[in-house]
Formats: structure tokens, C-alpha cells, sequence
């Protein structure tokens, strides 16, 4: 029965499949006894199970390729590695033949047997180790639980329903097939939704009566950019889903088209598009778009999900590959910016503290670790050889942290002509500004520096005090606070009159909605995800450059989000 | 059977890559091997086991090996703890 629902959308597309629901607390197992002669077949159903999993995770080791297989190939040897545990199957084995439970309940048994050890560990990287073994046993269960004719479907061509998504199963979903994603819980600003758009995965949150209403194999239309869930479409859904996939096409045709056009107001204003990157498809969809430039690199991808850091030469690789990538455009290489949110598993900040928002991450991190940043800067100067090379540096918050950057790039590029090493001519270095101080100090360490890049998630955050991830807080999150508007004007203004560029490369620049807005307060250099670009583009090409400036007056006198968004409409 | 005092001397304690590496090692020999800490003993041929002694950095630990090869076996532990896990540089 056709069934219309409406969730948050958190990332475009749109996508008709079959429903694949995954419940929370996957294990909702109840107890059930076998007798003596069922024994052997049991034990023949739970050891398919064990080998299916482990070819799934032989498979999707084997597909994958280039950065995701460092980061995701890692947590799958973990994996493999627990599958063939002696224990957990002696284990199972043992609650079979012994026990005369059935494969699913001595699955559920081993599970919470185990995973009430780790909960009980004080150590909160020892305690996430649930999470590998929760996703290991999930693994099994549910090819205990397939039926004959699903295994061999895959999850190709399925919509995962479910109650939260983890950014790292993203990449491994769309690489098994899965076209969209619905999940109960979460926020469209949180890096799930973020790594969704640069995969092109349609991803809709909320909706949460859908993981009720669904069933497997049930067909869902899902629009990742209204939000719009259809359970069981009818015919006249399926003919507006035709259309809006014509659309789709359509648009992307003439956005293609884009490619190659200047990003150029319509009184004639260059604006400069430069993309975030992190992976190396990141460069290429860059560099085959018209990026002017990499405004933003992250390096933590080389730093995540491994045990040890990465060596200068590992490093140095990455970043030349790179520079080659963008064949002469600028590469912005931002320095490692870990906080204790996203650095369990470098080993640098396992520690977790109190208030990782506020805590040593960042900078403060890199200052904290001088020769571990040492090596990132020596690499990072040794790849500017090959081309023009921008070090921005996170979490900036005073005069004296980049004083003390500045003077540890002396020492790299001393320490590099002293071994003869090549390095570019000219490195520029630049601030991010993330923390108001910084924002409000940028007079007092202008002279230090040669750009600026505005992260505005960050800013937003520090600036009105609301964790952007927090799902009670998601209306309060925003970049149209009349504050925000004002001090990116007076940044924007400040950076002009002193002749140093001043770019934004938070989310807020890759929504083309916010272009009019962003020229009108005077932004020059926008630094967005390649997934946008084409379309910021199109709404700067849009745009008439002298009117909106002359209209930022009006913009900057908005005293709350309905005034500024009524600007906008206007 | 043999017993020896073994140090968790890299950075980052007995975490997942170096309790595979450990368990790996040890899976390639035929005799029998448990890891003592904190009053624990675990199976030191499991992974999930291995992990669950939580051992941070500078944790002493009780490797006790038993069968054929509890020698060899031994010797090659002991370097794996003595080399900090190949990590740390």
C-alpha cells in the first residue's frame, strides 16, 4: 500500500529501490532451543553464515581502491580478524552443541557476553572495539537470516533503511550497491551527511516512521533533495519520478556546459571557485570542473584510521601527487587538524576530553607535537617544487600561535636547504579563521600572514555556542545570524583594505542559495566541494554583482533570520 | 611450558593493529599461548581477547606459552614487544 512520508533532506538525488531495513540493536533475537538431532544441520547453518561473512569482507577488501582502501581496508583486516576469532567460535560452537541454542541466539549470546566486557572498560578506545565486534556479528546474523535468492542480489539496487548511518559505512554501502539512504537520526551538517554529498548518495534523514512501516523488498522512492519517501509509489509517483530524473539530466547537461565558462558575474566580476579536497577524486572532479585552485586539502585522511602516523615520504607523495593533480593551479594544504572528535584512531588525541570542541585540536595539536608537524611541513615544502603550494593553518586563535608556526616553517625550510632538498620558491601561508578571536583579532595578525580562509561551520559554532551536530539545537545552527553576517563583512572588508585574500571554505559557500548573500557582504573567494561547484557557478554568473553590493547595506541592517531570508527571496 | 614479563612499550598500548600483529604471530605456531594482565587471562590467539586486557602503554603482561614450538614461539613474542610493534618510529 502506497504510503508518502517526509523526512530532512541531507543530500540530493533521487533514487527508487528495494527497502533493506536494518534495525537498531540489530539482535533482536529471541531465545530458541534446538533439539540434539538438529545439532550437526545448526552448526552447518551458523558456518555458511561465518563464510559468507568472511568472503563479503574478502570482497569488499578486493573492490576497494586508493585512499578508502588505507582508511576502510584497515577496520575490514580488523574484521576478517575477529571473524576467524578462536574464541567467539569456539563459542558459538560450544552454545549449539551444547546449549542446543540456535545459531541466531548463541549469535546474540557471544555478542552481549562480549560487548558487556568491553562496556565495562574505562578506556574509550578499548570501549569503541564494541563497535567492530557489533558490526562483525551483524555481519553473520544477517547472512544467518537471508533468504537463498538475496544473497546472491547483494544490497544492489537496495535503499537502507535504518536508525543511524556511521560516516565510514557510507562509501561501503554505495560501493555494494545501495542508491540512497534513509535514516532515522541525525543532522544534515553532521560529516555523515557531508561525505553523503560528495558521494553523490542520496541521503534523507528522519522519516522515522518509515523503519516501522517497511519491510524488506518493499520498492521506496526516496528524493534526497525535498526529503519526499514514498513506500510502494504508485503509478503516478513512478511517472513523476521519471520526470524528475529527466530533470536531473537535464540540469546536469546544462550544468556540464558550465565546465568551461568563467565564473563571472553579470556586470563582469571574476569571482575564484577553488575546491575542498581529500581524496584524490576530489583533485580530478576539481581540476575537470575549473577549480581556479585547491582552496582546501585536508591532510587528516593520511592520519585517520591507522595505527601510525605517516612518514614524511608517505606524506610528501600525497601532497606532490597533488600539486601534479592540479597541473599548475594553486593547492591550499591545510596542516593535520585532529581534535579529540575525530582522532581515535591516529593515537594522537586518544585521550578523550571533557570538551573536545574546545580542547587541544588544531594547532594546538600540531604545537603540541612539534616534530611530528615538523614532518608535515617538511613535506608539504618539499611538494611545493612542483608547483604553487598555500599552507593554511586550523584553529588559529592568537598572534603567538602563528608566530610559533612561522617560525617552525623557518626551521623546516632551513633544515631542507641545509640536505639541499628543492622546494618552490615562494610558500604562502595562511590563517584559518574558526574561533571569534580570531575573527575579531584579524588586525593583529594580519601581518603575518598572506591569505585567509573563513571556516564558517566552525565560526558558526564558536560563534552562537550551538554544537552543529546537535540534533534539539538544528534550528539554531545557522550561518544567517545577524552577527555571523556582520563579521564576515567586516573580515571580508578588513582582508580588501589590506590587500590579503580572504576566502570562505566552510558549507556555507557550497550552497548556492547563500551566493547573493556571500557577494553581497563582499566575498571574492569562494572554496566549496567540487559536488556544488558547477551550480555556485551558475548562481554567480546569475548575479549582478554591483546591485548586491549596493543592496549589503539593507542585508547587514537584518536584526534575525527572517529579515536576512527575506532578503534573500528578494 | 614457558612463562616471561613482557612490557607494552609502544605509544599507543596493545590497541588493534598491534594486538593482530601479535595474534597473528602467534597463530602461525602450534602451541598454546595465554596473556596474563591485571588479574586477566585471555586466550593470547584471540583477537577479542587480546583486546579486552585493554593493556595500556608501559602494562607488564605475562605471556605463558605451552606445546611444541613454545621456544620459538616465545622468542619471536618477546621481539615483537621489544621492536614497541614496529610503530613509534
Amino acid at each position: 500500500m502506497r504510503r508518502a512520508l517526509r523526512g530532512q533532506p541531507a543530500s540530493r538525488g533521487i533514487a527508487l529501490g528495494r527497502v533493506r531495513v536494518r534495525h537498531p540493536q540489530a539482535l533482536v533475537v529471541s531465545e530458541q532451543r534446538i533439539t540434539a538431532e538438529q545439532v550437526p544441520d545448526e552448526i552447518l547453518r551458523l558456518h555458511r553464515a561465518l563464510d559468507a561473512a568472511r568472503a563479503e569482507l574478502h570482497g569488499l577488501r578486493e573492490r576497494l581502491h586508493g585512499a578508502l582502501a588505507q582508511e576502510v581496508g584497515e577496520f575490514l583486516d580488523l574484521h576478517a580478524m575477529i571473524l576467524d576469532d578462536p574464541e567467539l567460535l569456539h563459542g558459538l560452537d560450544d552454545l549449539v552443541t551444547t546449549g542446543r541454542y540456535s545459531a541466531d541466539y548463541a549469535l546474540k549470546l557471544q555478542r552481549d557476553r562480549l560487548a558487556a566486557v568491553f562496556e565495562g572498560m574505562h578506556d574509550d578506545y578499548f570501549r569503541s572495539r564494541r563497535e567492530d565486534l557489533d558490526h562483525v556479528i551483524g555481519r553473520v546474523h544477517a547472512a544467518l537470516q537471508r533468504r537463498g535468492d538475496d544473497a546472491a542480489a547483494g544490497l544492489s539496487g537496495e535503499i537502507l533503511v535504518c536508525d543511524a548511518v556511521a560516516p565510514q559505512e557510507l562509501a561501503e554501502l554505495q560501493s555494494q550497491g545501495v542508491v540512497a539512504v534513509v535514516a532515522a537520526s541525525g543532522s544534515p551538517l553532521s560529516h555523515g551527511a557531508i561525505l553523503a554529498r560528495s558521494l553523490h548518495l542520496p541521503l534523507v534523514l528522519g522519516g522515522g516512521e518509515l523503519l516501522s512501516l517497511a519491510n524488506d523488498g518493499d520498492a521506496l522512492m526516496v528524493d534526497g533533495g525535498t526529503g519526499e519517501l514514498v513506500l510502494e509509489p504508485g503509478p503516478a509517483d513512478l511517472r513523476r519520478y521519471h520526470r524528475r530524473v529527466a530533470e536531473i539530466g537535464k540540469e546536469q547537461a546544462q550544468l556540464t556546459r558550465l565546465r568551461r565558462q568563467p565564473t563571472r558575474t553579470q556586470d563582469g566580476v571574476d569571482i575564484r571557485l577553488y575546491a575542498n579536497a581529500e581524496s584524490r577524486e576530489d583533485v580530478a572532479e576539481a581540476h575537470s570542473l575549473g577549480a581556479d585552485g585547491i582552496g582546501l586539502y585536508r591532510t587528516e585522511f593520511l592520519f585517520l584510521q591507522r595505527r601510525e602516523l605517516p612518514t614524511e615520504d608517505e606524506q610528501f607523495l600525497a601532497y606532490r601527487d597533488l600539486v601534479l593533480g592540479m597541473a599548475g593551479r594553486v593547492v591550499t594544504i591545510r596542516t593535520l587538524d585532529l581534535g579529540a572528535d575525530k582522532a581515535d584512531h591516529s593515537g594522537l588525541a586518544l585521550r578523550s576530553e571533557p570538551n573536545p570542541a574546545l580542547g587541544l585540536r588544531g594547532v594546538r595539536l600540531s604545537l603540541a607535537h612539534e616534530a611530528l608537524f615538523l614532518t608535515q611541513l617538511r613535506a608539504i615544502l618539499r611538494a611545493s617544487a612542483y608547483g604553487p603550494v598555500r599552507i593554511l593553518v586550523p584553529m588559529i586563535c592568537c598572534r603567538e600561535e602563528m608566530q610559533a608556526v612561522i617560525a617552525l616553517l623557518e626551521a623546516a625550510r632551513a633544515s631542507l636547504l641545509a640536505e639541499s632538498a628543492p622546494t618552490g620558491p615562494f610558500v604562502e601561508i595562511g590563517a584559518m579563521i574558526e574561533v571569534p578571536a580570531a575573527a575579531l583579532g584579524l588586525p593583529d595578525f594580519i601581518d603575518l600572514v598572506d591569505f585567509v580562509s573563513v571556516g564558517t561551520n566552525d565560526l558558526v559554532q564558536y560563534l552562537l555556542a550551538v554544537d552543529r551536530n546537535h540534533e534539539s539545537l538544528a534550528s539554531l545552527y545557522t550561518p544567517r545570524h545577524p552577527a555571523m553576517l556582520r563579521l564576515l563583512s567586516e573580515l571580508f572588508t578588513y582582508g580588501r583594505r589590506n590587500g590579503i585574500p580572504v576566502a570562505v571554505c566552510g558549507e556555507m559557500a557550497g550552497e548556492p542559495e547563500n551566493v547573493p548573500l556571500l557577494l553581497a557582504l563582499g566575498l571574492r573567494d569562494f572554496s566549496l566541494h567540487p559536488s556544488t561547484l558547477l551550480e555556485v557557478r551558475r548562481a554567480i554568473r546569475d548575479a549582478d554583482h554591483a546591485s548586491l553590493r549596493r543592496r549589503a547595506q539593507s542585508l547587514l541592517r537584518a536584526h534575525d533570520r527572517v529579515s536576512i531570508e527575506k532578503w534573500l527571496a528578494r | 611450558m614457558l612463562e616471561r614479563e613482557l612490557q607494552v612499550g609502544n605509544r599507543l598500548g596493545l590497541h588493534a593493529r598491534a594486538a593482530a600483529k601479535l595474534v597473528q604471530l602467534l597463530s602461525g605456531f602450534s602451541s598454546q599461548a595465554t596473556l596474563t594482565g591485571r588479574g586477566r587471562e585471555v586466550n593470547a590467539k584471540s583477537i577479542m581477547g587480546v583486546l579486552l586486557l585493554a593493556a595500556a602503554p608501559g602494562a607488564t603482561l605475562v605471556l605463558r606459552v605451552d606445546g611444541d614450538d613454545e621456544a620459538a614461539a616465545m622468542e619471536a613474542a618477546a621481539a615483537l614487544f621489544e621492536r614497541r610493534f614496529d610503530e613509534d618510529g
